[in-house]
């Protein structure tokens, strides 16, 4: 059976233990600031930062493997298109034969592929350090209802649910003769009998669902209780505050003028 | 006399958009701290019934309800299911419908009824505790329920119910994917509660097991109540042996022409037999 889609990994870092609103923060702050960024030079010092954040967390290696396979191919793809094909481009940086690559467009394919670092370094390492449930949690202790705090837990939880009832409907299908492999025409034929019952389990799942809920209490007018006590010092919270702040004040100087 | 645990009077019902009642004509009278053992062929009514002292009939279900259904003095139209929750447990047949679909961890699963309940912290963690390690799970408490097996799907069900401390629970066929040393480990559990006094009405087709286990059996055939009493006095009636079946042991004493009453317990099967048990 398939479990959750948390990346989570277990870690004792300064990281793990922010709590869940600091890192969230932390995460957007460090998108928004990458894109509203004008230079080079101000995007690599983000996603420096980012980078330390990530050897204090312990989860380098696993970032490494993502990067490769996410950021190799869509790095290499920039600089070549930007390079050779920019309609900016005109200081020749090289040429092969008639093959030119220009200075300007690996100047443009630098600042994006960089971007897309931030972004793809941010996400991941919000997620490796951060319990899907944590922040929902978090969230929940700052006022949000338990009942949309439930649909958020829950739709982590429904991808891979629904995943293995997939992979479960196709080898009872399989095994009586329908064939789901092949071209095109036959697998077009098969997907009827596949998401039917697809369809219809996932319809008495759900009542299966709420019938759970109710049974186990869900919903009770009690004073909901606080599953965990997140460690919240006044240094996350004026951090949380600085970088919040900063991506307003990023706007208004790009606006007035930040080159 | 004191106040029933469940008090079924006259009920029937039937589900929405059926014309035939699912339970019919339903007299029962269940104390507090019984144990009762509940069978009977497919379409007996047997899981209607748990379903109708929970209240998700016809709460949930909709239908139609006759008669009264009372547990714990309350009676069951005046009542929510979410309300009923803090006194009665329900065990669903198949575990994964007892799972909240929103819990990433076993414990964290565990803890999610008295959660709901409102239970202080503390409590709800010596709860959570407690009850993985009467079902024998502590060890997978930082699984993801998704990757349970079925027997352990099954364990975690009731372990859950088990940390919400109900006072009469429902059970619906409660080892129908444990082996046998996990089954023999949950009746122990069971064993354990109903000495404490908690009420356990158990469905269960396995009727040496139900004999063994239950000091009360009632037999259900096609939504009525066929016979209500011990098991010596259920499975000694013809009408229950043709009907319903009967334990191995009644079985093979009818067979080699042993006269009436038929042993329902390995132990009396013994005596019968004369063959003495070590």
């Amino acid at each position: 059976m398939a479990g959750g889609l948390s990346l989570y990994q277990e870690g004792a870092s300064l990281l793990h233990r922010a709590h869940p609103l600091t890192k969230g923060v932390l995460t957007l702050s460090a998108l928004a600031l990458a894109f509203i960024a004008p230079s080079l030079y101000w995007i690599l010092g983000i996603a420096l930062m980012l980078l330390i954040l990530v050897i204090v967390a312990g989860v380098l290696r696993r970032l490494i493997a993502v990067a490769l396979a996410l950021l190799l191919p869509i790095t290499v793809l920039l600089l070549a298109v930007q390079g050779f094909a920019n309609p900016a481009n005109h200081t020749v940086l090289f040429a092969i034969g008639p093959i030119v690559y220009y200075t300007e467009g690996l100047s443009i394919a630098a600042i994006a592929a960089l971007r897309i670092t931030c972004l793809v370094v941010a996400t991941f390492l919000f997620s490796f350090t951060t319990r899907p449930a944590d922040i929902t949690e978090a969230l929940m202790q700052r006022g949000l209802s338990p009942n949309m705090g439930y649909v958020l837990q829950s739709a982590l939880q429904i991808i891979p649910q629904t995943l293995d009832m997939a992979g479960r409907i196709q080898d009872a299908q399989r095994s009586r003769g329908l064939e789901t492999e092949g071209s095109l025409p036959k697998r077009a034929r098969a997907y009827l009998p596949l998401m039917l019952p697809l369809v219809l389990s996932s319809l008495v799942a759900t009542q299966e669902r709420a019938m759970a809920l109710e049974v186990r209490g869900f919903g009770l007018p009690v004073k909901r209780l606080n599953r965990y006590e997140f460690t919240d010092t006044a240094v996350q919270r004026v951090t949380r505050w600085a970088l919040a702040l900063a991506v307003p004040a990023a706007i208004v100087a790009r606006l007035l003028g930040w080159r | 006399m004191s106040e029933p645990a469940l008090l079924f009077e006259n009920v029937g019902y039937a589900y929405e958009e059926t014309p035939r009642e699912a339970v019919s004509d339903i007299n029962i009278r269940i104390e507090a701290g019984e144990w009762v053992g509940v069978t009977g062929p497919t379409n007996a009514g047997k899981s209607t019934l748990c379903l109708l002292a929970m209240g998700l009939a016809p709460h949930f279900f909709g239908g139609r309800l006759r008669g009264n259904v009372t547990v714990l003095g309350t009676e069951s139209r005046g009542i929510k299911v979410i309300e009923r929750s803090t006194d009665v447990g329900l065990l669903f047949q198949n575990p994964f419908t007892q799972i909240s679909g929103a819990r990433e961890r076993v414990d964290e699963e565990v803890a999610f009824g008295p959660e709901c309940h409102g239970v202080p912290q503390a409590e709800i963690e010596q709860r959570v505790e407690e009850a993985m390690r009467v079902v024998g799970i502590s060890a997978l408490a930082k699984r993801h329920p998704l990757d349970l097996s079925g027997g352990q799907l099954q364990r975690l069900a009731l372990a859950g119910l088990l940390a919400m401390r109900p006072k009469v629970l429902l059970l619906d066929e409660p080892t129908s994917q444990l082996d046998p040393a996990g089954t023999a480990a949950i009746f122990e559990v069971l064993s354990g509660l109903h000495e404490s006094g908690v009420t356990i009405v158990m469905v269960e087709h396995r009727l040496e097991t139900l004999c063994e286990l239950c000091p009360r059996v009632v037999a259900m055939v096609t939504g009525r109540i066929l016979a209500d009493g011990t098991p010596q006095d259920v499975f000694n009636s013809e009408v229950v042996q043709e009907r319903v079946g009967m334990p191995v042991y009644t079985r093979l004493a009818r067979s080699v022409g042993l006269p009436a009453p038929w042993p329902v317990r390995l132990s009396e099967s013994a005596k019968a037999f004369g063959t003495p048990i070590a």
